[in-house]
């Protein structure tokens, strides 16, 4: 769903440069065919066009060659009103019928992409959708495209059980964000069964999958080590000269890692450096520059739109004692109503899905404060 | 609920409307187009819109047309209606997505997607736009420009929806035990039918003895924990709303109190994989005792029976606490011990779970041989408070707790004879 600055800055470097040799290297292993996605959850871009698609029902990471990386001419500006009715009308259905399940933006072409279900049930099929600057949807074919796969391992609990003679394993994981972040895909994902939190980092291009990291953080709003909690959303970033992830849980602790500790099996405990309050779940986190300095965007389902100047996350106090509301990174709430789905087009512009009049989620292009 | 009323009147009066229109191009332009019928196949095999009666000669121009000079749904096209409130913006709709093919003296567009029951379907047929004698393959480049061109083919087509007599109900919420820990973590909802996902949260009430109802008790997952059949869901209580050590919690406080009783009650409004409601709700009560911070450890189990040789009597395990349904169905297996550094071979059979989570047992499927045998238990099984094997569910690391256990499984051994 991401990708940070600096990130894009050297994946447009490289092309620019005419790295062939690289671009060769991100798709050598990819097989022509269809993917056969089971189903389609969270969408985040990687360098030259690919684009990594969780399929939680097939516990699979499948990484696509959209081809999508010619920049968009001009500055580009995605606004496409009632998206939801224009997909199911696309799709042949009811709007009440699709699912808009997450936004990613192509930061080469600029243009947005849907992982939308049509339908509610177990048979819902999975469909991916651009939206270019038209505001008209269309569905990305999938039926030929260079792809990869990467399955996520069963839990190493299954080993105990084998296959057997069950044939059906209730247990999934839904992932709960991805996003790519210097040669490795990252994962967080909750079972259905066990309440385990894990985070994966996967070698991109995909070799061998490893086990996920358990993570533990302290949750400051509940003054107690709040083990195993499910990361909601997360971002790649820098501090110093470190490669973090700033990962935000329900009830909204902000929690910063290294992306080195998310080894196999490792468990680890992330810094709590902010409480950003309750009865609130974080639903997209972005990172962008402004006048030179960096910030953060948080979206929220009860608390609006947070923006963090991410200077002062070196050096944050870790938060170990029990907070009342808010604690840790100054933030300053953003007037943006209603949004659900959020991602960075540039360091000026992110693009949205928010709610509109009766029903309507619409795509807007928003100024970044 | 006003909103769904508006907007299905809002649908009604376009499709009247659309319906009126079709009338009006139908009588206007009997004579030029009585020789065009537009037919809808929906069965299993095959979903397609068909125009009957184009003339030979604009067939072969539309067969013999580099396809990319087409723009078909300039020519054919099938709209999906969407349902959007009176005076509500209303930005122009795409036609549904899918393939145009010449078949059979037949123009035949085949949609991405089945028709979904209870949409409405609008199939628009330009026969001005075909070329030949009513116009030239150009038009089928741009837009209708003239008035002059005769409008379009109109047919309308809806599925029936299903019957909303209800179907689908709640089977069993686990744990079925009627006493529970003060920190309880799961609840799983089992269904007779597949379910519909989005929005769970709203048809799940928590209530405390006195019928008030508890705030946000769970942890709210846009995802939605729903196994692959969609026919169980389960739900988390909000970790950090489980009461902890001796210090209660101060901004919202814990779901639970010891002594307390509580009602997990499912709303009928929630609807099945067909868009059904349930047959009705399903309430579970429960009381509420002390907060369990002691992890499962198989020691404390009683294998109660273990059965001869020969037999296929079941293997049974008494656990001294319900264990959670869905990992004690998955984490326990037998092995047979191997003879002489052989590897051990797993005993298939069937499990049951029983005495409100309490009981488990084996069925194999074939007899019991003599030998030596282990109960293997992965140690990330958890009992009703989510305690893992060697490790509590809170458990505090910066305290410098040190982890007992990093096995990933336990076992306990017995034997055949």
């Amino acid at each position: 769903m991401k990708n940070t600055p600096k990130l894009l800055a050297l994946s447009v470097l490289a092309c620019a440069l005419g790295a062939a040799g690289a671009r060769a290297g991100l798709t050598a292993g990819m097989k022509e065919g269809n993917p056969a996605l089971k189903s389609i959850n969270q969408l985040a871009f990687g360098p030259e066009g690919v684009l990594f698609i969780a399929d939680t029902k097939a516990a699979a990471i499948v990484a696509i060659a959209t081809g999508d990386t010619r920049p968009a001419s001009g500055a580009a500006m995605i606004k496409a009103e009632a998206i939801n009715r224009k997909i199911a009308a696309l799709l042949g259905t009811a709007a009440d019928q699709i699912v808009i399940e997450d936004l990613a933006v192509n930061p080469l072409s600029r243009a947005a992409y849907l992982a939308v279900s049509r339908g509610r049930g177990p048979d819902a099929s999975p469909v991916l959708v651009r939206v270019k600057a038209d505001g008209q949807p269309e569905i990305v074919a999938l039926e030929h495209v260079n792809f990869s796969r990467a399955a996520l391992p069963d839990a190493p609990d299954d080993a105990v059980m084998g296959a057997g003679k069950r044939a059906r394993n209730p247990r999934l994981e839904a992932i709960t964000d991805i996003a790519y972040a210097e040669g490795r895909v990252v994962v967080a994902g909750l079972s259905n069964e066990e309440f385990a939190s894990t985070l994966r980092a996967i070698a991109f291009p995909f070799e061998k999958v490893e086990r996920g990291t358990a993570v533990e953080i302290y949750h400051g709003a509940h003054g107690a080590y709040e083990t195993r909690a499910p990361v909601r959303t997360f971002v790649p970033y820098k501090v110093g000269q470190e490669s973090h992830l700033l990962a935000a849980y329900t009830c909204t602790p902000l929690v910063q890692f290294a992306l080195s500790e998310l080894k196999p099996g490792a468990k680890i405990q992330g810094k709590t450096i902010a409480e950003f309050g309750n009865r609130n779940r974080p639903l997209d986190i972005i990172v962008y520059q402004k006048d030179g300095q960096d910030f953060l965007l948080l979206a929220n389902s009860a608390r609006g739109v947070m923006k963090v100047a991410a200077e002062q996350i070196t050096g944050a106090t870790p938060i170990t004692a029990k907070v009342a509301d808010t604690k840790g990174l100054a933030f300053e709430k953003i007037d943006w109503a209603g949004v659900n789905q959020l991602d960075r087009l540039d360091n000026r512009y992110a693009v949205v899905v928010r709610a509109g009049q009766g029903g309507a989620q619409n795509i807007e292009t928003l100024a970044l404060p | 609920m006003g909103n769904r009323d508006a907007s299905t009147l809002g649908l009604q009066l376009r499709r009247a409307l659309g319906m009126a229109l079709a009338v009006l191009f139908l009588c206007a332009g009997s004579i030029a187009r009585a020789q065009y019928t537009i037919r809808w196949v929906s069965d299993p095999a095959s979903t397609a819109v068909e125009v009957q009666g184009i003339p030979r000669d604009a067939m072969a121009a539309l067969e013999s047309a580099p396809p990319a000079t087409i723009v078909w749904p300039q020519l054919f096209a099938v709209y999906a209606e969407q349902a959007i409130d009176p005076g509500a913006p209303m930005p122009p709709m795409p036609p549904i997505a899918g393939t145009w093919k010449i078949a059979r003296g037949k123009l035949r567009f085949e949609p991405r997607f089945p028709f979904t029951r209870g949409v409405a379907y609008r199939a628009e047929f330009w026969p001005g736009r075909l070329p030949g004698p009513l116009g030239s393959p150009a038009q089928l480049l741009g837009p209708m420009v003239s008035g002059r061109q005769p409008g379009p083919v109109i047919s309308f087509f809806e599925l029936p929806r299903d019957k909303e007599t209800p179907m689908t109900g709640v089977m069993q919420i686990y744990p079925s035990a009627e006493l529970l820990p003060e920190n309880q973590l799961k609840f799983y909802v089992h269904f007779s039918g597949p379910m519909s996902r989005g929005g769970i949260y709203e048809h799940v009430q928590l209530r405390d003895g006195s019928g008030k109802e508890i705030e946000l008790p769970f942890l709210e997952l846009d995802e939605e924990l729903w196994d692959p059949t969609m026919t169980r869901v389960t739900l988390l209580i909000d970790p950090g709303r489980i009461k902890r050590g001796v210090k209660p919690l101060e901004d919202i406080g814990p779901v639970f109190a010891e002594g307390q009783s509580y009602t997990l009650a499912i709303k009928p409004t929630w609807r099945d994989a067909s868009g059904r409601p349930l047959r009705g709700g399903f309430e579970k009560t429960f009381r509420v005792g002390p907060a369990d911070r002691t992890p499962p450890d198989p020691k404390r189990w009683k294998l109660s029976y273990v059965p001869p040789a020969g037999t296929q009597g079941p293997l049974m395990v008494h656990f001294d606490e319900p264990m959670d349904r869905a990992l004690a169905l998955r984490l326990i297996a037998v092995h047979r011990v191997g003879k002489a550094g052989a590897k051990s071979s797993r005993v298939d059979g069937e499990i049951v779970l029983d005495e409100q989570e309490r009981r488990w047992m084996l069925m194999p499927l074939g007899p019991w041989t003599p030998g030596a045998y282990r109960l293997v238990v992965a140690t990330t099984i958890e009992d009703l408070a989510g305690n893992n094997i060697g490790k509590t569910f809170d458990v505090e690391l910066a305290a410098g707790a040190k982890r007992p256990l990093t096995a990933s499984s336990v076992s306990v051994a017995f034997e055949v004879k």
